[in-house]
C-alpha cells in the first residue's frame, strides 16, 4: 500500500522541488542570519506545511479541486477584498492580511486560483464553438481578481496574469487571428495604461529604462542588485561572504532579492545550478503535462508553468537589467509562507495528475 | 504542436536567463566586483600631527595644542537643530546650514562646522547632544605657539592649503582640510614636520555605518625640529626693541650659529591658525608697518658707514693706499675744482687722518678720497667677496638678495652712464647700495674670523657641509680693520663709544644712512672679544638716526643681557 502511493509520486518534480527549497532555505539563512528575526525557523515551518500540503492534495486528487475551482476563486476575491479594506501596509502597499503571527499575501493564492478556474472553465468548452462569448468570460474571470492585485498595487504580480491567459488561451486552441487581435489591442492599450500607474511605479519603469537616471533613488535598488550579481563573478565571494547583501546595498534580500544573495556569493556557477534545478522541475511538469489527456489537467499545469516561468524570468532578470524592478517572489526560494504554500499546492495538484494520469 | 511551442519557449526563456547571467557575471564580473569593492570599502584619513620646534636649550617654540571642533554628520542632521545651534555657537542659522552642506573630502566625512570653540561651549554642547542630533564634538590638534611673536619671523606661520594645492598635492600627506606651512620654518621644514597621514581602511554597510576595520595605518607625526636660537635671549632682545622698527641678529662665530635673530615689528603666528582670529589676519597683512615681513633678511637698505669697511679693505687690497695714508678733511671733497662738493658728516672736518683714525672717526672725506682711487669694480668685487649682493643660505623665507652696483649694473638697469661721482656715494655706502642686516653680520663675521667663510644658520643639518675656504683677502689687511673696529668703541674720539662696555674688548662699526625724506637709518655691527673673537653682532633701526647713538644704545643694553646669560660660563 505504502509502496504503491510511493511509485505514484512523480520523483523528479519533487527532487527538483526539493533542491529549490535547499537552495532557497541556504540562502535565507545567509541573507538573515544576523536579523533578529529568524526567518529560517518560519520557513522551515511553512517548509513542512508545503509538504503536508504536497502529499495531502493528491490524496483529494486534482479533479475535486478544479470542480471546486469557483469556490477557490471566490474566497479569493473575498480576500482580495479584505486586503483593500483591512489589510496591512508594508512598503507602500496593501498586499498581506494579518493571521495572528503570520501575514498571508492573497496576491499569491489569486494567481492560483485564477488559473484553476480558467483551466476548469475553458476545459468545458470547446474550441470548436463559438470562441467569442468563451474568451469574453474568461477575460472577465481574469479581469476581477488582476484589478484588485493591481489596486493594492502589486504591480509585479499583475504583470503574472498576462503570460497566464495567453498561454492558457493559446494552448486551449484559440484562434490565431484574436490571438493576434488581442496582442493588438495589448499593444495599443499599454500607453493608455501609463495614466493609472502610481508615481512610484512610473518612476521604476522609467529607471529600469535608464538606472543611471537616478542612482541614489529609484535606481538605487537596481544598481545595486546589478552589481550584486555582476560582482559574484564565476564562482562568487563565497557563501554569507557577499558584501553587497550582507552590508545591505541590495534591500529585501531574503524575499524579492534572494538571488542577488546567490548570484554574488555563489556566482555564475551557483546560478546556473538554480537553472538547472529549475529546468528540471519544468521537465517534470512538462512530462506529466503530456502523459495526461485531460485536456483540464493539462491546462491547469500549463497555466501553472507559466506562472512560474514569469515569476522565474521577471525576478532574476530584474537583478541584472532586463526586467524593471517588482514585487515578486523567486518560487520556492524566496522566503514568504504565502508563496511557499501556494507553490507547493500548484507541484501536490500536478503530482495529482500523474497520480490519475493511468484512469483513461 | 501548440504544446510544443509552449515547452520550447520556456527552455528557451531559461537558457535566455543562463546567458544574461553569464555575460553579467563572467563577461562583466569583473568590473561589478571593482564597484561593490568601491561600495563598501571607505578610507578614513587620520592627520599625522606636525613636529614641534624647540631652541637650543630644548625649550619648546612651536607645538601643538587640543582644539574643540564642533562638526556635523549631515546624513544624520534634522533641520530643527539649527536654531539651538546658532544660540549656542552664535552663528546665523544660513551660515550653519551652508558649513554643513559644504565640500567633503570623503563620503560620509563628517563636515566642519565650527573650529576651536571654548572648551565650556564644547562641554555644553556634549551635554545638549540629545537635541542636537548629528553634532559632535571633535578634538583634533592644533598648532600652538606659546611665545606668540618671540620668534616670530624664524618660525613663519601655516595657513589652511586650497582647492588647487589639494589638487595637486599627495594625498597621503595632505587632506582637504591639512594645514601648510606659509612662511619661515613652517614652510620650508613643512616637509619634515608634516608626518605621514595614517587612516582606517573601514568596512560600512549601505548607511554608510562602520561595520569593521579592515586595516589601520596609524599617522606617522612630523620630525622635530630643533634650531639654534636662544628662547631666552630672544626674548630679551626682543624686549630692548620694543616699539622700534629694528632687526638685531647675534651670531656664534665657532659655530656659525645665530643665538637670536630679533626682528620689530612682529606678529603673533598664532592669529594665522586660530579661525576666530581673520580679523587680526587681515590686519597683519595690511598693515603698513609689514609686521609678516623679517627687517634682517627680508629687506635691503643702504648700510652707511659701515660699508666704510669694505671700501678700506678695497683700497689696502688694491694697494691705493696703506694703513698709514694720510688724507687730509676739512669738511669736504671735490673731483675737480668745477664739480660740486661732497660733505663729511663733521662739516668743521677731521685735520689729516690715517686708515685708524679715518674709521675711528668715520670721516667720509678719508674715504672719498680712497673711494675716487678705486674704480665701482674693484669696490663691488671686494663687497661680493664679503657676501654682499648675493641670497644668503639660511633657511628663511622672503631673503633679500640686496644689491651690489657697478657701471655694467647701471648701464644694463637704468641705462644710463656710471658717473665718479657715484663710485664716491658708493664708497661710504650710499646711493644704490644695499644690504640686509643679517649680509652685514656675516660681512663682520668674516672680518672677525680674519677672513674665514662664515654662513650663518639657525638649524642644524645633520650632516652640514662645512666649507672651510677664506675669501681672497690677506689677511694682515683684515687684521688693520679689525684694529680700526677696535678704536671705533674703544677710543675718545671713535664714534661707536656709547657701546664701550667693562667686561670685554669690542671692536665696531656704526653707520647712519642717509634715507631721506625720513630720518636716517640706524647702524651698528662688530664682534667681541677683540682678540680672540666669539661673537658677532648686528644691529639695525629703521629710520633710527645715528648709529653712534641709537644703534649703540642697544648693542649696549644687548651686550649686557649677554653678559648676565653668557659671561659666567665663559670664564
Amino acid at each position: 500500500m505504502l509502496l504503491r502511493w510511493f511509485k505514484q509520486l512523480h520523483w523528479p518534480l519533487i527532487f527538483a522541488m526539493a533542491g529549490l527549497i535547499g537552495i532557497g532555505t541556504v540562502f535565507i539563512h545567509s541573507a538573515s542570519h544576523y536579523d533578529t528575526t529568524s526567518y529560517i525557523t518560519r520557513q522551515l515551518f511553512w517548509t513542512g506545511v508545503g509538504l503536508a500540503v504536497l502529499l495531502m492534495v493528491p490524496m483529494f486528487g486534482y479533479r475535486t479541486f478544479l470542480s471546486l475551482g469557483p469556490v477557490f476563486y471566490f474566497v479569493v476575491l473575498v480576500m482580495l477584498l479584505w486586503v483593500d479594506i483591512a489589510g496591512a501596509h508594508r512598503l507602500g502597499a496593501q498586499r498581506w492580511i494579518a493571521l495572528g503571527p503570520f501575514a498571508l499575501q492573497p496576491s499569491e493564492f489569486a494567481k492560483l486560483a485564477t488559473v484553476i478556474a480558467l483551466a476548469n472553465f475553458l476545459g468545458e468548452r470547446s474550441p470548436r464553438e463559438g470562441q467569442l462569448g468563451t474568451i469574453i468570460i474568461a477575460l472577465i474571470i481574469v479581469f476581477i481578481p488582476l484589478a484588485m492585485i493591481v489596486k493594492q498595487p502589486d504591480l509585479g504580480s499583475s504583470l503574472l496574469f498576462m503570460p497566464m491567459i495567453g498561454v492558457l488561451f493559446f494552448l486551449w486552441g484559440i484562434r490565431k487571428r484574436y490571438f493576434i487581435y488581442a496582442t493588438a489591442i495589448g499593444g495599443v492599450a499599454a500607453p493608455l495604461l501609463w495614466k493609472f500607474l502610481k508615481p512610484y511605479q512610473k518612476k521604476r519603469i522609467l529607471v529600469f529604462l535608464d538606472p543611471n537616471q537616478d542612482p541614489l533613488g529609484a535606481g538605487y535598488t537596481a544598481i545595486q542588485a546589478k552589481i550584486a550579481v555582476g560582482s559574484g563573478g564565476l564562482f562568487g565571494k563565497g557563501y554569507m561572504a557577499g558584501t553587497q547583501s550582507q552590508l545591505q546595498f541590495v534591500p529585501e534580500h531574503h524575499t524579492d532579492f534572494i538571488f542577488c544573495v546567490l548570484g554574488e556569493e555563489w556566482g555564475f556557477f551557483g546560478s546556473l545550478i538554480l537553472l538547472v534545478c529549475y529546468a528540471f522541475l519544468f521537465r517534470a511538469m512538462f512530462q506529466i503535462m503530456e502523459a495526461t489527456t485531460d485536456i483540464k489537467a493539462r491546462l491547469l499545469i500549463a497555466g501553472i508553468a507559466a506562472v512560474t516561468i514569469s515569476q522565474l524570468f521577471i525576478n532574476i532578470g530584474m537583478t541584472f537589467g532586463i526586467m524593471p524592478i517588482t514585487g515578486i517572489t523567486l518560487p520556492f526560494v524566496s522566503y514568504g509562507g504565502s508563496s511557499l504554500v501556494a507553490s507547493t499546492f500548484a507541484m501536490g495538484l500536478i503530482l495529482s495528475v500523474h497520480k490519475e494520469r493511468s484512469i483513461f | 504542436m501548440r504544446t510544443r511551442l509552449f515547452i520550447g519557449a520556456c527552455y528557451l526563456g531559461l537558457m535566455g536567463l543562463a546567458s544574461g547571467l553569464f555575460y553579467t557575471q563572467v563577461f562583466q564580473g569583473e568590473r561589478y566586483r571593482n564597484i561593490s569593492e568601491k561600495n563598501r570599502i571607505r578610507l578614513i584619513p587620520l592627520e599625522a600631527p606636525r613636529g614641534r620646534v624647540f631652541d637650543s636649550k630644548k625649550n619648546i617654540l612651536v607645538t601643538n595644542r587640543p582644539s574643540f571642533d564642533v562638526v556635523a554628520a549631515p546624513e544624520d542632521i534634522s533641520p530643527q537643530i539649527f536654531p539651538l545651534l546658532s544660540k549656542l555657537l552664535k552663528i546665523p542659522e544660513s551660515e550653519l546650514r551652508r558649513r554643513v552642506k559644504s565640500k567633503r573630502e570623503y563620503r560620509f566625512a563628517p563636515a566642519m562646522v565650527e573650529e576651536d570653540i571654548p572648551k565650556e561651549l564644547a562641554f555644553q554642547i556634549e551635554e545638549r547632544r540629545a537635541e542636537l542630533p548629528g553634532i559632535m564634538i571633535r578634538v583634533s590638534s592644533m598648532r600652538y605657539y606659546p611665545y606668540g611673536e618671540t620668534a616670530s619671523h624664524i618660525i613663519g606661520y601655516i595657513g589652511k592649503i586650497n582647492e588647487g594645492e589639494y589638487q595637486k598635492l599627495d594625498r597621503e600627506r595632505y587632506g582637504m582640510n591639512s594645514v601648510i606651512g606659509r612662511a619661515g620654518l613652517e614652510k620650508i621644514y613643512d616637509g619634515e614636520l608634516r608626518g605621514w597621514r595614517g587612516g582606517k581602511q573601514v568596512e560600512v554597510n549601505a548607511k554608510g555605518e562602520m561595520v569593521k576595520v579592515l586595516r589601520e595605518k596609524y599617522p606617522e607625526p612630523g620630525k622635530d625640529l630643533t634650531i639654534t636660537i636662544d628662547l631666552e635671549f630672544q626674548k630679551r632682545i626682543m624686549q630692548i626693541i620694543k616699539g622700534d622698527h629694528a632687526s638685531v641678529a647675534v651670531l656664534d662665530l665657532d659655530s656659525q650659529n645665530l643665538m637670536a635673530m630679533a626682528s620689530r615689528p612682529a606678529f603673533d603666528p598664532n592669529a594665522f591658525v586660530q579661525p576666530g582670529r581673520a580679523k587680526d589676519r587681515a590686519h597683519l597683512l595690511k598693515d603698513e608697518e609689514a609686521p609678516l615681513m623679517d627687517r634682517g633678511i627680508s629687506s635691503a637698505y643702504p648700510p652707511g658707514s659701515v660699508f666704510k669697511l669694505v671700501t678700506a679693505i678695497a683700497g689696502l687690497e688694491t694697494g691705493k693706499i696703506t694703513p698709514n695714508t694720510r688724507f687730509v678733511c676739512n669738511g669736504s671733497f671735490r673731483l675737480n675744482s668745477g664739480s660740486r662738493p661732497f660733505h663729511c658728516w663733521n662739516h668743521q672736518g677731521h685735520g689729516s687722518l690715517n686708515l685708524y683714525e679715518a674709521l675711528e672717526r668715520s670721516c667720509n672725506v678719508y674715504f672719498y678720497n680712497v673711494a675716487s682711487r678705486l674704480s665701482p669694480e674693484d669696490i663691488a668685487r671686494y663687497a661680493r667677496e664679503l657676501g654682499l649682493g648675493e641670497k644668503m643660505k639660511l633657511d628663511a623665507t622672503n631673503i633679500s638678495p640686496g644689491l651690489v652696483p657697478d657701471s655694467a649694473w647701471k648701464t644694463k638697469k637704468i641705462k644710463a652712464k656710471w658717473y665718479q661721482g657715484e663710485t664716491l656715494t658708493f664708497g661710504i655706502g650710499q646711493g644704490y647700495l644695499l644690504t640686509t642686516p643679517l649680509q652685514i653680520l656675516r660681512l663682520v663675521s668674516i672680518i672677525a674670523k680674519n677672513g674665514q667663510h662664515v654662513e650663518p644658520r639657525f638649524v642644524v643639518e645633520e650632516n652640514p657641509e662645512r666649507v672651510e675656504d677664506r675669501v681672497e683677502i690677506r689677511e694682515e689687511n683684515i687684521k688693520v680693520i679689525k684694529r680700526g673696529m677696535l678704536h671705533v668703541v674703544e677710543s675718545p674720539y671713535g664714534t661707536g663709544q656709547l657701546a664701550r662696555v667693562d667686561f670685554t674688548q669690542l671692536a665696531a662699526k656704526t653707520g647712519t644712512a642717509q634715507a631721506p625724506p625720513n630720518k636716517a637709518h640706524s647702524w651698528m655691527t662688530g664682534f667681541f672679544p677683540y682678540n680672540a673673537p666669539k661673537i658677532a653682532f648686528v644691529v639695525f633701526v629703521e629710520h633710527g638716526g645715528s648709529g653712534g647713538i641709537t644703534a649703540a644704545r642697544i648693542v649696549k643694553d644687548m651686550l649686557k643681557v649677554w653678559r648676565d646669560m653668557y659671561a659666567p660660563q665663559m670664564v
